[in-house]
């Protein structure tokens, strides 16, 4: 009877973890995902000469959000289907549609823009659009791939309309061979670095923005860290079932 | 003559320092991949460096064994398509690891799980019990991911960690985890 319990506990944890797992994955695109950085060949939508031959087009994103029960957009990511350009932002980032529809985001490379003066452009130019607009006072975060064939960009570009470029920054991003910054509103967006500037090096920065997941991640580490205590004041005091036997 | 004894550290402090070092390894191996140079050959060494916490244990004791073998490696594609279950559902395309990264990502799979749900984990439960090895190697796991990954996703990697970890416990098999991460990172 002991052993039958016992063999229902493991089936019930695992249960349970299925379950966690299919809920915290699903509230990140794509889900699974351990850090292997992939630096695949850059795709260039004007690809340098010496890219020409095996460059691949880069490839647009697209994202729908929904507006949640309290009336706010909710959070989330949009990437590029090759993963080279994306955009996170936090819950009420964008103005909630009157009619609680979803709110549609697009980026899309271009190959065409203004003169960006005495900024050298580094990567692509991405065009962020969306359905709804950005909410005042709510950063967006833009997270740009770049070459590793060439300098590192040193700050993101933005520019509305025809322009003018504008530096926006940057907040510094744990992936290799990549660059964000904050933006206040939606644009085309690039990464850069003044022309007259030798090669930048990418230090080891920490990651930016998104204030609600950091709480969240930091909560489960909390609990988690609290359960070990607890597990060890109940064996101690001769609690649980989980006394295992070997294989 | 008599060689004085070698104090080996307490149970206590040994999952602990095996915890840190496994953290510090990941966390190394992050900052190093911050170079653009040789980065598969930093992704294979801090993999190769995690599979050496396993030293000093028996197959056994890290949930190694070849008996029942063939329904470990099916748990492991079982558990491999949990892993890949919300991926798969959206996937709309994105970059795919070249063979040099693929087999960087095995070496790092292989490691991590042996670090984690087999030397940390086993150390843990031989001082604390079950659930604290289930819960502090999860912990450390997910802190060891705190800098390659955006923040967003660190809650999905702490409910990945859990179910690993949950499996080892369940199941007291490492094989299975071993074989379902490496298999999601192939494929992501």
């Amino acid at each position: 009877m002991a052993l039958r319990r016992l063999a229902g506990n493991r089936l019930a944890l695992l249960v349970a973890a299925v379950i966690a797992y299919a809920l915290a994955a699903w509230a990140v695109a794509p889900g699974f995902y351990d850090g292997i950085a992939p630096p695949q060949p850059y795709r260039w939508v004007s690809p340098p000469p010496q890219f020409r031959s095996n460059n691949q087009q880069p490839l647009p994103g697209h994202g729908t959000v929904r507006v949640a029960s309290n009336g706010t957009v909710d959070p989330g990511t949009v990437f590029t289907q090759d993963g080279q350009a994306s955009i996170s932002f936090v819950p009420g980032a964008f103005v909630a549609p009157a009619d609680r529809s979803p709110v549609t985001i697009d980026i899309k490379p271009v190959p065409s823009y203004p003169d960006p003066g005495s900024t050298h452009v580094a990567t692509n130019v991405y065009c962020v659009t969306s359905t709804s607009p950005p909410a005042a006072g709510r950063d967006l975060l833009v997270s740009l791939q770049f070459s590793d064939q060439f300098p590192a960009p040193s700050d993101v570009y933005e520019y509305q309309a025809d322009g003018p470029w504008k530096k926006i920054g940057s907040t510094g991003t744990a992936a290799p061979f990549s660059i964000a910054a904050r933006a206040t509103s939606l644009g085309c967006f690039a990464g850069g670095y003044p022309a007259d500037a030798g090669r930048t090096a990418q230090g080891p920065r920490v990651s930016g923005g998104q204030t609600l997941p950091i709480i969240v991640a930091l909560a489960i580490v909390v609990v988690v860290l609290a359960g070990i205590p607890l597990a060890v004041l109940r064996r101690r005091g001769g609690g649980g079932d989980e006394e295992e036997g070997s294989g | 003559m008599r060689f004085p004894s070698l104090a080996l550290p307490g149970a206590p402090v040994r999952a602990v320092g095996l915890a840190i070092m496994a953290v510090g390894l990941e966390w190394a191996r992050v900052l190093a991949l911050r170079t653009p140079d040789l980065q598969a050959v930093t992704l294979v060494a801090g993999g190769a460096a995690l599979c050496l916490l396993g030293v000093g244990h028996q197959p056994a004791e890290l949930g190694l064994e070849r008996t029942r073998l063939a329904e470990r490696l099916v748990g492991g594609l079982a558990l491999a398509g949990i892993l890949l279950l919300p991926a798969a559902v959206r996937w709309g395309g994105g970059p795919g690891l070249g063979p040099a990264f693929g087999v960087a990502a095995v070496v790092v799979s292989v490691g991590e799980e042996i670090a984690y749900r087999g030397a940390i984990f086993r150390a843990l439960e031989e001082v604390f019990g079950p659930a604290a090895a289930i819960l502090g190697s999860t912990a450390a796991w997910t802190l060891a991911h705190a800098l390659s990954h955006p923040p967003a996703f660190l809650p999905a990697v702490a409910a990945a960690g859990l179910l690993l970890a949950a499996w080892r416990w369940a199941v007291r098999d490492l094989v299975g985890p071993i074989v379902g991460h490496v298999l999601a990172d192939l494929a992501l």
